[in-house]
């Protein structure tokens, strides 16, 4: 745009960058480079000819002169969107401290976490707020979603041990919260979440297909409480019967 | 997908009026409050027109009553859809390729299957991934664009990371030294495994065939009416203006950064390979969109249905285009089994506007248009365009001769505006820079045009054609025996095989 920066340099920056210096602005528009962390790098103008670039150069130099840019409007337009405001959601986005695959859960006002598809486990878990997208929408996946809250837990590993080999197969939507299906080892799994009413934690539902015993690591975590409705949660091992691995839930409250 | 940003309003293409006598350009209000950039869209089996929004929402347009109908929500940059004859529908997002159901019947997704999600991600912005596209027995392609160094991997990547390059691991994942490494790491690269591949998926997702290599930036991929696999790519390194391709089984597709995942590769790091090597194992495009005159950035292609647009466009197909305010139609040809196109551009000069990501035909023959910007230049929104029924003049085919080309048009010309017709040719350097300008222009001389009988068809006379250039013919001069201004007045033909 002549006066407002949209996704290059506004006609009037460019003018305040290469005013006289028309050699300048030829070699930019022919390699002109990742300039700035929040937007895409421009590509080059090499098409054009280096006739053309200076006729355009001619150009912006006669269009901006004397005009003043306006300032850029900050902030996401559609942070109001019913789809951003629903709780609970699910939202695969790039997040920090975690792979590129992972998934935002919000499971209500309080409590969100993030479940990592590339390696099938809950990475962490936070209270506040859920997330801004904002970041890794307007950049296009060049900037990562931020947290909104604080972080209250992390997982070191998966409790299916850490060399366990993965198969993610997706998740079911039960009142806006996620089941995720995946195969640890040879076992099928789906693990489900809720929130704990009225406080800080998560549900965190299993169902385990295994006609062995089911040992499951847990290591004592700090600024989590975990309780189990089945099985026996000692020594930093969770262990139920194949019975007990059909449908068990570990509830963790978070401080 | 990548944009000429601030130069937009350089539009060097001459834009031919008169297609708003012919077509109804509608913009459709998208959904109150959000984010209105369109990634993916295709038409229910009740005609509903089911599109994908840039923050992940997947929802349903009844063009009966533009009233619109959430259906699901969460996806990560969806760019790709194909619906099912059961309703569901699959979607293609950055991390896999899933599949969407309504197993309750309430008119929501509740299940969100992974159909396929075998393969890398570095994190970084650019690995975006297209598709699906069904050939006749049900397999699914798709096809992964590769990262660029405008910014590293990110620290946890999914799958193997390949040791080929100048830049090791943890040069590759360090925002610090980043500037240093972005260099020698390769303008794109493709570090995790399968980007810049087109993947064949079994129909029950269970099997994965690395079908063919090459590709930057691959933002449109579909069959033709005839079962060709067709793709486009953006200008960029490698790339010296944007390209369509004939994806073959086992084919390399010009750009290398995907070679170090090819089975057994053993030439290093393949940027740095001589480029005459690369340039003798590369499938040449079957057509190529000139940047800055008919499409900067392309994207996906469909095929015109039998009702709606004018007949004799029935089963070509039309590309979407980002920063030219056209699209582009497609013209076959086949010499010696090669297949090559010309290509028109269409809606130039109408209201249509840029940021043309993404088109469907409905039910009712329309073309509804999804635009996006994604950060750079675009549009946003959906467009519907009808056709009135009236017709108009246009070129419907082309043959590559010996000496020249057959042009055959919608109607009978006006004998004496053929003498206006003038091709030029140009070609284009294979490098690894970024872009390349014509090379070798040359206006030919016309040696003679003839009209058939019937008036539909010149034959132009301009010598032998020469393969490796593309052919501009330029039409503006031409008018119909009615006097009807041509649409889509220039063609751009390709001779990869010129005929003897």
């Amino acid at each position: 745009m002549l006066d407002q920066m949209v996704v290059g340099p506004s006609l009037v920056e460019m003018r305040s960058l290469y005013d006289g210096k028309p050699d300048d602005f030829v070699n930019w528009s022919i390699a002109p480079q990742k300039k700035r962390p929040s937007v895409i790098d421009m590509p080059s103008m090499v098409h054009v000819g280096e006739e053309g670039l200076r006729a355009i150069y001619a150009h912006v130099m006669q269009v901006s002169k004397g005009v003043v840019a306006k300032k850029q409007e900050k902030g996401d337009p559609y942070a109001a969107a019913p789809t951003h405001l629903a709780r609970p959601q699910v939202m695969r986005i790039f997040m920090p401290d975690a792979g590129p695959a992972s998934i935002a859960v919000a499971l209500d006002d309080i409590n969100s976490l993030c479940w990592d598809a590339g390696i099938c486990r809950l990475r962490f878990a936070w209270t506040g707020g859920f997330i801004d997208g904002f970041p890794y929408w307007q950049g296009n996946g060049s900037s990562l979603a931020k947290v909104l809250g604080t972080v209250k837990y992390t997982e070191q590993a998966s409790p299916f041990g850490k060399d366990a080999a993965v198969k993610f197969l997706g998740y079911k939507v039960k009142g806006g919260l996620p089941v995720f299906r995946y195969k640890a080892g040879e076992k099928m799994v789906t693990e489900s979440y809720s929130p704990v009413s009225g406080g800080m934690g998560f549900v965190r539902s299993f169902s385990v297909v295994t006609t062995a015993p089911l040992v499951l690591d847990f290591p004592d975590q700090s600024g989590v409480s975990v309780t189990a409705d089945k099985g026996k949660l000692a020594g930093g091992k969770f262990t139920l019967t194949p019975a007990e691995a059909a449908a068990f839930t570990l509830t963790y409250s978070l401080k | 997908m990548k944009t000429t940003a601030f130069l937009a309003w350089i539009t060097l293409s001459a834009a031919a009026f008169g297609w708003t006598e012919h077509f109804t350009f509608e913009n459709i209000a998208t959904p109150p409050g959000m984010d209105p950039q369109v990634g993916a869209m295709d038409c229910m089996p009740d005609g509903r027109i089911a599109v994908a929004f840039h923050r992940g929402e997947v929802m349903f347009l009844n063009p009966t009553d533009n009233s619109w109908k959430l259906f699901a929500t969460g996806l990560q940059e969806p760019l790709g859809m194909l619906v099912e004859a059961d309703g569901s529908v699959l979607v293609m997002q950055r991390a896999e390729l899933t599949r969407l159901k309504d197993t309750d019947g309430d008119g929501s997704a509740d299940e969100y299957e992974t159909v396929f999600d075998d393969f890398g991600m570095s994190g970084n912005y650019h690995e975006f991934a297209y598709g699906p596209a069904r050939d006749t027995e049900g397999n699914l392609f798709i096809v992964l664009g590769v990262a660029s160094n405008g910014a590293p991997m990110a620290p946890e990547i999914r799958g193997e990371f390949s040791e080929i390059g100048q830049v090791d691991f943890k040069g590759m994942i360090t925002r610090e030294t980043w500037g240093k490494n972005k260099n020698t790491a390769g303008r794109m690269y493709a570090r995790v495994k399968w980007r810049g591949w087109v993947l064949k998926i079994s129909p029950d997702g269970k099997k994965m065939e690395p079908y063919a290599s090459g590709f930057r930036s691959p933002n449109g991929i579909g069959f033709d009416a005839k079962g060709r696999l067709l793709i486009t790519d953006n200008q960029g390194d490698w790339r010296p203006t944007s390209p369509l391709y004939d994806v073959r089984r086992g084919g390399f597709y010009g750009h290398p950064a995907s070679l170090v995942w090819k089975e057994g590769w053993n030439g290093g790091d393949p940027r740095l390979m001589d480029v005459g090597k690369l340039d003798a194992m590369q499938v040449p495009a079957a057509g190529f969109f000139p940047q800055g005159e008919l499409a900067n950035s392309p994207t996906w292609p469909v095929i015109i249905p039998a009702k709606g647009f004018p007949e004799g466009m029935a089963g070509q197909t039309v590309i979407g285009e980002m920063n030219q305010p056209n699209l582009v139609r497609v013209l076959d040809d086949e010499v010696g089994g090669v297949f090559q196109t010309a290509l028109i551009p269409m809606f130039d000069g109408s209201p249509l506007g840029i940021g043309n990501n993404r088109m469907v035909f409905g039910n009712d023959g329309a073309m509804y248009v999804g635009k996006t910007a994604l950060s750079w230049a675009g549009g946003k929104g959906i467009t519907r365009i009808k056709w009135n029924g009236k017709e108009f003049l246009s070129l419907e085919k082309i043959k590559a001769l010996p000496k020249g080309f057959a042009l055959r048009f919608s109607q009978p010309l006006d004998s004496l505006t053929i003498k206006t017709l003038a091709v030029k040719r140009h070609t284009y350097q294979y490098h690894q820079a970024y872009g390349a300008p014509k090379k070798n222009e040359e206006l030919l001389v016309v040696g003679g045009a003839t009209l058939s009988e019937d008036g539909m068809t010149v034959t132009l006379d301009v010598g032998a054609l020469a393969e490796r250039y593309l052919h501009l013919i330029d039409m503006t001069g031409l008018l119909s025996q009615e006097g009807g201004k041509i649409l889509g007045n220039k063609a751009w033909y390709h001779v990869v095989k010129a005929p003897k």
